[in-house]
């Protein structure tokens, strides 16, 4: 195990701080005192000096990204903060854990930084299947409320009904006012016009989770956790073929091998590493070799050519079929457009038919292509990154392991012969027929008059 | 001017306001970026589609061009400078039409498709989609008037935002998700609305589908006849699509002033009736055996012979809906041939109204309106509704004056309520006197035909203000223009025409009034001019078959006060009104010309200002407003104003009739359109239906005088308590005050 300090997670000792009490004993409600006797820019600047950026995965600084949100008077409207909770990208389970094990550092952050974008106002869009973590947020708040320390702020937890689309943030507001979760236009952004067309601060579960450790150490000393442009530490999801999976808070520029190796117990079974999904499912995969070098920080993983993302480490030993791994990454995608926008609606379905073929070995050489080129269309074309992450992280498979896709082709089928480890993992999209319209007939119509 | 920007698109520079979106502003270079999603009518762009990617420089990305807004310095590249660009729009044609069945030889929207278009512009020869394509069933019936085929659907969304965001129906929607999207109706209930078919107009491909025109015409085999929708005062611009000498659809031909591009159902789908069976297609006579047909020449005969024998005791009961030119046909027969200058017309619209007009897109600026009447907008002049409901939109506030108001008003309480907003003390009278952007609408009877709300007008001081406007929705589509041209065929007062010895009925809406068919019982003799036989028989003595207006030339003027041309679509299986009555006209010694714009010329410098008929163009412009003065009392007999009973007993409830958009004789005789007619029900108030017990559905009786009708109530919360309202088509011999009993 790591002994890098713990920030998000501080005070659980493995364990989970779910009364109220037990928070306050490990130093809990010190940052929303402090942040009560602080201005908002002042929390606005303590939060730029920390240099947090978006654990949700586009990385974008918090501070300022609340900085962007017009002050009251220059907008009359409610201001709102939205946290999301719909946490959903494949390989990505931190989000839960934090909600379940310090649900009062999560609801502290709302606090603060709702007074640091001068908001009352706080919805909290949270997966419909966290249900566990749904009912540990509210105990949570009933607790805070039986104690008057929500003051003049209203949290509202809301539940997702299913779509991975609902993490996208304006497709989140669209579906918190009711509307089809589907992305909309940007500009304008939230802060702007976002949630009822008035200004919105969209931030994610942990960006907000470590709100609170930040203004009670200062954000100078937690900037100087981590490395240069990534500070901090990162709840980092590890799954796949290790031998202890889980969440391992640590710092950014950890080394990704000590991650797998060290933290995670290394491989199971003896089996050798063969790649790994840095970031969640719509980052583009690293080879073993390339895994061994990187640490994982912003800077690192983007001169490789990956990103962080929602730092969900997955990872492939050498069982792994890589076309397969297509199929159900692509089979993902296509099944969580949200049908708004053409390239991702058609182009998600299209790239998995292409990878369904090949991989069932009736694929050609120019399947192979037509594969790269269709993805080429989606990716940079459409309304929201979603159809985006499928062609990319596509592409970054057969850039990677062509000769394992021209094998396909080549042999006739999966080399693997039925033995890889994505074997009889069933997607979504499979029950799906290619005739989608159910027999409807309206009921006779009633000539009245 | 300082609000203008300056930037380049495909190496053209160009200038335009602030703000004019980038597809516009292309087009204004003369450079098209094409689209399918994009309609600035539905609301903001929502970038669906993604046809019009474009490149702009400084942002890293491709950019939905429909989305953009031009922006001073901004350089785009369009697909035609721009291989990215046109990598991108080659990339997303590919995708629309990997599902798309490209059946256009069976298509009805093969040859007038813009995907079709922009396929044969833009799109690749040949697909790399090997793929089963996606099916659904199809087509499925949305209503009995629209048909969806859910395969050609490219998914723009076009209809549901139509539905959601213009209409305000909230009926279309779509269902699932990603490529399985697909539109449809919340439970599969049938769309219905009274703007469901703009949809059809709306979808760039052949997936909404009127079934009315499916498989009817191909586009180089028709010919659209530009008219002027002749079923309400709104007067929409309209297209008439023909084919062999049949109209097969109607679409809109959008007058931004008038109509923003939308047209109600009624007015898109009732065209059928003009082929109805019952049709009038000879003059008969009432012989031994009921009514016979007879030669046109015997008809005339008998015409004369009828008119003379009146020996000017002649009433004339006029529908409102004839043309300009055949109310002054008629006058010029009647009153200068035959000196009967007595008429008829439900209701007539006051000229005082002209000093406060405006076009009715006026309303869609407004940021205060008040409509006051007991009628719903939509049913009186339907298209009114949605320049409210986009009024609304846009933070108008909309207060509503009657039965159903949001201000509750006592039934026939409209005028009492001008008066009210025009008094001194009045709050919401002292917003509207300080608003430079305040409405007043009257839909309802009574009122003088406006004259009421043109005082309250005066009073508010609205004249000198260009954004403040008022509008009166009359029952009939050109009554004011009848109106006037009657008043102008000749100078003289009327006489008493009692006892009548003729009564001549001039249309349909006249032929189905009640207070016509009373007035013909004290008649002697009954000439009716009418469409259909069931309007004819038993009490005519002659009937001379009339045009529909989509068969007519000639003009009317809308509840604007706006001049606008009917085209001929088709020609009439009979002569028209304008032939027979110039050569009645000649027997006695009058004359009177068959061509509607000879008439017109005539008319023109009396009631038209001297207004040439090519000035009205393609859209007819609103003439500038006239200074005030005073409402005369109208030179025609008017059916009473609102009736108020004087006696009215305790435990009975006052009966509101009110005539829905879809009723009359043409609507009844469009077997597709029998959907949209009202349910048979009354309205009651929560109080008085918790008073008698009753529930939403239950089977209730109305009573009074002997009469009873049963039907299924419906508890309205918005009604005002005291009011029994109900469909005057389901409202039979009701009386005023009815007992209403659960049976």
């Amino acid at each position: 195990m790591s002994s890098a300090p713990e920030i998000v997670f501080a005070g659980t000792d493995g364990g989970a701080l779910t009364e109220l009490a037990a928070y306050e004993a490990v130093g809990g409600l010190t940052a929303l005192r402090r942040a009560r006797e602080m201005t908002p820019a002042q929390i606005v600047a303590e939060l730029e000096a920390s240099q947090l950026r978006g654990r949700g995965g586009a990385f974008f600084p918090t501070g300022r990204k609340w900085s962007f949100l017009p002050k009251p008077e220059q907008n009359p409207r409610p201001h709102y903060l939205v946290v999301n909770a719909d946490e959903s990208e494949p390989g990505t389970f931190k989000d839960r854990e934090i909600m379940l094990r310090v649900p009062f550092r999560f609801l502290e952050g709302c606090l603060v930084a709702a007074r640091a974008i001068e908001s009352t106002r706080v919805f909290v869009y949270i997966r419909g299947e966290y249900l566990r973590e749904f009912e540990v947020l509210v105990s949570a708040l009933e607790q805070l409320r039986a104690r008057n320390l929500l003051g003049d702020v209203t949290i509202v937890l809301h539940r997702g009904a299913g779509a991975y689309i609902c993490g996208e943030e304006t497709a989140l507001l669209e579906s918190l006012e009711g509307e089809r979760g589907q992305p909309r236009t940007k500009p304008p952004f939230p802060a702007i016009a976002g949630l009822y067309a008035s200004p919105t601060a969209v931030n994610n579960v942990e960006s907000i989770t470590t709100v609170t450790p930040i203004i009670e150490m200062g954000g100078a000393e937690y900037a100087k956790l981590g490395v240069e442009d990534s500070t901090g530490t990162r709840v980092f999801s590890l799954s796949g073929n290790v031998v202890r999976p889980g969440n391992y808070e640590l710092p950014h520029g950890y080394p990704l091998r000590d991650l797998i190796y060290e933290v995670g117990g290394g491989i199971a079974d003896g089996r050798t590493l063969k790649a790994v999904i840095p970031g969640g499912s719509s980052t583009p995969i690293l080879t073993a070799s390339e895994a061994e070098k990187v640490t994982l920080d912003f800077d690192s993983l983007s001169q490789a050519g990956t990103a962080i993302g929602s730092a969900a480490v997955i990872v492939l030993d050498d069982r792994c079929c890589m076309v397969q791994l297509g199929v159900r990454v692509s089979q993902f995608y296509e099944h969580e457009s949200c049908g708004k926008c053409t390239p991702c609606r058609v182009g998600t379905r299209w790239l998995t038919q292409i990878l369904k073929k090949i991989e069932a070995g009736h694929g050609t050489h120019a399947d192979l292509d037509l594969l790269l080129d269709v993805g080429d269309h989606v990716n940079g074309t459409c309304l929201c990154p979603l159809g985006d992450s499928d062609a990319i992280a596509v592409a970054s498979y057969v850039a990677k392991f062509r000769e394992e896709f021209l094998q396909h082709i080549e042999d006739g089928g999966c080399p693997f012969h039925g033995t890889s480890s994505l074997d009889g993992i069933v997607a979504p999209t499979d029950v799906h027929e290619a005739h989608a319209g159910g027999a409807e007939i309206h009921r006779p119509l009633e000539v009245v008059g | 001017m300082s609000d203008l920007v300056k930037l380049t698109i495909d190496d053209r520079e160009v200038e335009v306001a602030k703000g004019t979106g980038l597809v516009e502003t292309a087009a204004a270079a003369g450079i098209e970026i094409p689209v399918f999603c994009y309609e600035p009518r539905l609301g903001p762009a929502v970038g669906a589609c993604r046809m019009c990617l474009v490149e702009v420089e400084g942002m890293p990305k491709l950019q939905a061009g429909c989305t953009l807004t031009a922006q001073d310095g901004m350089v785009v590249h369009t697909a035609s400078t721009s291989a990215r660009a046109a990598e991108g729009q080659k990339g997303t044609l590919e995708f629309i039409l990997v599902n798309h069945p490209l059946d256009c030889p069976v298509c009805d929207k093969g040859g007038e498709c813009p995907l079709q278009d922009l396929t044969f512009r833009y799109g690749p020869g040949s697909t790399r989609m090997t793929f089963p394509k996606l099916t659904f069933d199809k087509p499925i019936p949305v209503s009995p008037l629209i048909a969806l085929d859910r395969e050609r659907c490219i998914l723009c969304y076009r209809c549901t935002r139509f539905s959601s965001d213009v209409a305000e129906d909230e009926q279309l929607i779509a269902r699932n998700r990603g490529a399985y999207s697909m539109i449809a109706t919340f439970g599969d209930e049938p769309y219905r609305a009274p703007f469901s078919g703009n949809v059809i107009e709306l979808c760039p491909v052949g997936a909404l589908t009127s079934t009315q025109y499916r498989f009817e015409a191909r586009p180089w085999e028709i010919q659209d006849v530009p008219t002027v929708c002749g079923l309400c005062p709104a007067g929409c611009n309209i297209r008439a699509t023909t084919r062999e000498g049949l109209v097969k659809r109607v679409q809109s031909r959008n007058h931004p002033e008038v109509d923003g591009g939308w047209l109600c159902d009624k007015g898109r789908f009732t065209f059928p009736h003009l082929r109805s069976d019952d049709r009038v297609r000879e003059p008969l006579v009432r012989g031994t055996v009921g009514l016979e047909p007879v030669s046109w020449d015997a008809a005339l005969d008998r015409a004369e012979e009828l008119l003379r024998g009146a020996q000017g005791k002649i009433v004339t009961a006029l529908s409102g809906s004839e043309t300009t030119e055949i109310a002054y046909g008629l006058g010029v027969l009647l009153r200068r041939g035959l000196g009967a200058h007595s008429a008829v017309l439900d209701e007539s619209t006051s000229a005082a109204l002209d000093a406060c007009r405006a076009p009715l897109s006026t309303i869609g600026a407004a940021e205060l309106v008040v409509v006051v009447g007991d009628d719903e907008v939509v049913d009186r002049a339907p298209i009114v509704d949605l320049w409210l409901r986009k009024a609304r939109r846009a933070g108008a506030e909309i207060v509503t004056i009657g039965a159903r108001g949001s201000v509750p008003a006592p039934v026939g309480g409209a005028a009492e309520a001008l008066r009210d907003l025009a008094a001194a003390d009045s709050e919401l009278g002292g917003r509207l006197r300080a608003s430079d952007r305040a409405i007043l609408v009257w839909s309802g009877s009574g009122g003088g035909g406006g004259a009421r709300l043109a005082e309250a007008a005066h009073a508010l001081g609205f004249e000198g203000k260009p954004g403040c406007a008022v509008f009166h929705l009359p029952a009939r589509a050109n009554a004011r223009g009848v109106a006037e041209a009657w008043a102008a065929a000749a100078d003289a007062d009327e006489a008493d025409p009692e006892p009548i010895g003729l009564l001549v009925v001039s249309g349909d809406e006249a032929a189905g009034d009640p207070s016509v068919r009373a007035l013909a019982e004290r008649a002697s003799t009954v000439i009716a001019i009418t469409m259909f036989h069931s309007l004819a028989v038993g009490w005519a003595d002659l009937v001379l078959p009339a045009t529909a207006s989509l068969e007519r030339e000639g003009t009317a003027m809308n509840l604007e006060g706006r001049v606008q041309r009917l085209r001929r679509a088709v020609t009439p299986p009979v002569p028209d009104e304008l032939a027979w009555l110039s050569k009645l006209a000649e027997r006695f010694g009058v004359a009177l010309s068959p061509h509607a714009a000879v008439v017109f010329e005539e008319l023109s410098g009396r009631i038209y200002g001297g207004l040439l008929l090519e000035q009205l163009g393609e859209h007819a412009g609103l003439p500038a407003r006239r200074p005030y003065e005073a409402p005369e009392p109208t030179p025609l007999a008017h059916s009473p104003e609102a009736n108020v009973p004087e006696d009215h007993f305790v435990g009975t409830l006052r009966l509101l009739r009110y005539t829905p958009l879809f009723s009359g004789h043409q609507v009844e005789r469009v077997p597709e359109l029998q959907f949209q007619r009202p349910e048979r029900e009354v309205a009651l108030s929560t109080v008085d239906a918790d008073r008698r017990g009753i529930a939403t559905g239950d089977l209730v009786s109305l009573r009074s005088n002997g009469t009873s009708v049963e039907l299924r109530a419906r508890v309205d919360a918005r009604l005002v308590e005291g009011v029994a309202r109900l469909a005057d088509e389901h409202a039979a011999h009701l009386h005023a005050d009815v007992e209403v009993v659960k049976a």
